[in-house]
């Protein structure tokens, strides 16, 4: 029987599959893989009799089997943690894709070769975003906790360790059902072109085509791997000295920010505002409400330079202003990093109260600043409209300094993203913003520029919090 | 713990009785921005009003500009001339104002730094010529920015609020802390009969009547029509009626029936002495009802009053708290209770607010 007979009745069995209906899309894929991965084994191993016996079975069996079969892959492949390289039927691997060099032609140029050194190279990135290497060490070392039979005696570790394990393995399953998925693709091709069958070729072309695209989107996801990147999270701005000139560019950068959220659909709040005795801000906090605000934030933090003519100098002369950004994740509750705050350990005080208070005073300014005592961290707010609420806000904010404490405490990936204010140094510049003599904005760190600076002032920062997170991440080659 | 109560009286209590009220006599010449308490139903804030009204975005803008320029002419003078509003919270409340007025304040119309373009148009809860209205009458004659919108914000809540009745204060909310602390594991207090004399608003009946068990109860009286009118419309608001009554009356004269009965007393009763109402801040001295201010003499008259009160209504066991005017009130009247009520309270404490002033007296009736 002939490896071409095989490959055809192989693409009946997963087209026949389609017509059951199953609550999980990724199924079909999934199963695709699985029989495939077969394939080359037991075309080796066994013979076409035990490969058709399983994938037939997989088809014919209960919606149950198939539940089970969809692990089937992740077992496989990733349960011993062990790396194991996949490649097409010839041989082929990601890396060896990526050495031939092909040349890289437009999505609409119907070229495998193009299309998969595309794919190839976006797994390349993908994995060096992810630190693969890391990864996978830390996926051994988790994998072999799980297996201490006194795991569980502490299971608030267990969970955490459990967690963390499983977050992995999904990272590392979705790369291999890539790999596997351009392999099959490459395969299939292939094998049309020895069958001569025109419409194979092209359909495997096509699927090709689209997870070209498919995953090159997942680059842009795999920036925003870190532990926290999912969370909400404060934006805090400071400005520089310089006096009124500053504290009005600070409160242009909390503007900016507050545009970028709300574009990007996140619900801003301010929750802090100390405002300058004339114009501007001398220092603010809003609340970002959203997936991947930190993610996004965490690449705005330093210290952003403004150089125009102030509209505060009678003298119109140029001027140079600072302001510093911190950005602060919000933990979820479940979060293994939260800071325990003993409530004996707060003082809770009203701010700004002069006299006798009570019945003599009407107000609607009831600010109130949290002091943890211990660390000397405080919080405050003024925005809400009652005491208790500005409480309430005011702890959320303190809980929140007091966690990115612990975070930078465990050395975690994310500590250079989550200074405070008072650990963001001055000299820490990021961004250059020039609106005279000349209009540019410039990112220090990556040298990506723009010369329409209303735009991003405006909001309009997705390109300089891109540019800065590739470029952190992609410099390192030791991590893939 | 077994619970004691009468049932009888008990129940009696917690049967609403509305009394009768004064009628009016007088033309109503009701007006949404009049300053004057005419109406015998409590007045409808500003938020909760039908947004019937609208106007475009750039014609608010301008209202917005006009407004937060007559804030910051304010400068703090005001806060020079007699402890008022300086013009960064004049300028919080404008945005609040609006928050209160726009149908969809939260929509990105507005923030806190201004206005986002368009030509929109936007509903309002009152005419455009209204909101000029009542910022001039908050600015210029210094009328309460919880009476321009009809609320105040206390705790979670948001209390409706109007001429004649006080203005909940920040410190008060504390006593709801305070309570809150006091029934936890108490389930004698928890489930018990609670009174809050001079209710006001009714923020301390509704706040504790929040905190309290399923059992829990609250009576609370005011001697103001006014005052019993707004608290009734809250309890209503927050359908907490079934637990709580309002009742007018003069301090425990409405509750007579409950001598001996009351696990816990609240009260936050008039405490400056007349002499000083006068030269309070204009929100005050101006606007709030004299009879929510003025405590006497010295301002002790009603405190001691209700002092002389707890040791009869309480039952053994039972929690009170009261607010005073600072240290000096709270010194005086501890040290009343522990020589003129000798061995009839115990476990006395002074406890501070959040500005660090001496603020509450509070104590059990011995077992
Ligand atoms: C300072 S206000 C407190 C209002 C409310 N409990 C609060 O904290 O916002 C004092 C209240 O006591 C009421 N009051 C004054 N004299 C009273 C009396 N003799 N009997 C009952 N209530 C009285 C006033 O009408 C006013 O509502």
């Amino acid at each position: 029987m002939s490896y071409l007979i095989l490959k055809r009745s192989f693409r009946r069995l997963i087209s026949s599959s389609s017509s059951i209906h199953f609550q999980n899309p990724s199924f079909k894929s999934q199963c695709h893989h699985f029989c495939s991965s077969h394939l080359k084994n037991t075309i080796q191993a066994s013979g076409y009799h035990s490969f058709w016996k399983r994938c037939r079975g997989s088809v014919l069996f209960s919606a149950n089997y198939l539940k089970i079969s969809s692990f089937g892959p992740s077992e496989r492949f990733f349960g011993s943690g062990a790396a194991v390289e996949l490649s097409s039927s010839d041989g082929l691997t990601v890396e060896g894709i990526i050495a031939k060099q092909w040349p890289i032609v437009e999505e609409s140029v119907s070229d495998w070769k193009s299309h998969a050194s595309s794919i190839a190279q976006s797994i390349h990135l993908i994995k060096k975003r992810l630190k693969w290497k890391k990864l996978e060490v830390r996926l051994a070392i988790l994998s072999s906790q799980l297996e201490k039979p006194d795991l569980w005696d502490d299971p608030i570790h267990a969970g955490k360790i459990n967690r963390e394990h499983g977050s992995l393995v999904n990272k590392v399953k979705a790369i291999k059902v890539y790999e596997q998925e351009l392999f099959e693709h490459i395969d299939m091709i292939k094998l049309a072109r020895e069958e001569n069958d025109p419409n194979m070729e092209s359909e495997s072309m096509k699927a090709l085509a689209s997870m070209r695209k498919s995953i090159k989107e997942k680059e842009l996801e795999a920036l925003l791997a870190g532990e926290h990147d999912s969370c909400s999270c404060f934006i805090e701005v400071q400005a520089g000295a310089g006096g009124t000139e500053s504290m009005d560019w600070a409160s242009m950068v909390m503007q900016m920010y507050k545009m970028w959220a709300q574009h990007r659909g996140y619900r801003v709040t301010v929750v802090d505002v100390m405002p300058g005795e004339m114009a501007g801000i001398k220092r603010a906090t809003i609340k970002v409400d959203g997936e991947y605000a930190f993610g996004y934030a965490k690449a705005e933090v330093g210290v952003h330079r403004l150089v125009r003519i102030s509209p505060f100098d009678s003298g119109k002369r140029r001027h140079t202003s600072f302001a510093a950004v911190a950005v602060i994740p919000i933990l979820d509750d479940g979060a293994t990093t939260h800071f325990q705050i003993n409530e004996s350990d707060l003082r809770v005080e009203r701010m700004r109260a002069g006299g006798a208070g009570g019945q003599h005073v009407n107000t609607t300014e009831s600010a109130v600043r949290i002091t943890h005592i211990p660390t000397g961290i405080s919080a405050s707010c003024q925005n809400e409209r009652s005491q208790h609420q500005n409480k309430a806000s005011a702890m959320s904010v303190l809980q929140s300094r007091l966690d990115q404490l612990e975070i930078v405490r465990h050395a975690q990936a994310n500590a250079q993203h989550t200074q405070s204010l008072n650990d963001i140094s001055w000299g820490n510049q990021i961004r250059s913003y020039v609106l005279h003599p000349y209009r540019m904005v410039k990112d220090l760190r990556t040298n990506y520029e723009v010369s329409d600076p209303d735009s991003v002032l405006e909001g309009d920062l997705d390109a300089f919090i891109f540019s800065f997170l590739s470029a952190s991440m992609d410099k390192d080659e030791d991590d893939l | 713990m077994k619970l004691s109560f009468a049932p009888s009286s008990f129940a009696s209590i917690i049967t609403p009785i509305f009394t009768q009220s004064k009628i009016h006599t007088r033309p109503i010449s009701y007006s949404s921005i009049s300053t004057r308490p005419t109406s015998l139903k409590p007045k409808t804030p500003l938020f909760l009003r039908p947004p019937t009204y609208s106007t475009t975005v750039s014609e608010l803008q301008k209202w917005h500009n006009w407004a937060q320029t007559l804030a910051s002419s304010v400068g703090s003078t005001f806060l020079e001339s007699d402890n008022g509003p300086t013009s960064e919270n004049l300028k919080r409340e404008v945005v609040w104002l609006l928050e209160d007025v726009l149908e969809n304040p939260k929509s990105n119309l507005i923030d806190n730094c201004g206005f986002n373009d368009g030509g929109d148009f936007v509903k309002l809860r009152v005419e455009l010529g209204d909101l000029y209205v009542l910022w001039k009458q908050r600015v210029e004659e210094r009328r309460p920015f919880q009476y321009v919108v009809g609320c105040e914000h206390w705790r979670d809540l948001v209390l409706s609020v109007e001429e004649g009745v006080l203005i909940p204060r920040p410190e008060t909310e504390k006593i709801v802390d305070l309570v809150s602390d006091i029934i936890e594991g108490n389930e004698m207090l928890k489930e018990g009969l609670w009174a809050d004399l001079g209710t006001g608003s009714g923020a301390l009946a509704i706040g504790i009547g929040r905190v309290l068990g399923s059992n829990g109860r609250v009576i609370a009286s005011d001697l103001s029509d006014i005052a019993v009118r707004v608290a009734s419309f809250n309890v209503q608001r927050y359908n907490l009626q079934d637990k709580i009554v309002i009742r007018q009356g003069s301090w425990f004269e409405p509750l007579k029936e409950a001598e001996g009965e009351l696990a816990g007393l609240v009260s936050n009763p008039p405490y400056i002495p007349s002499g000083h109402i006068s030269g309070l801040q204009a929100e005050v001295a101006k606007y709030e009802p004299r009879l929510a201010l003025d405590g006497g003499e010295d301002g002790m008259g009603d405190l001691l009053q209700l002092c002389t009160g707890a040791a009869s209504m309480l039952r053994p066991g039972g929690y009170f708290a009261f607010e005073t005017n600072g240290e000096d009130q709270c010194k005086f009247l501890l040290n009343h209770m522990e020589t003129k009520t000798k061995g009839v309270f115990y476990d006395l404490k002074i406890v501070s607010d959040f500005a660090g002033i001496q603020r509450f007296v509070t104590g059990f009736k011995v077992k």
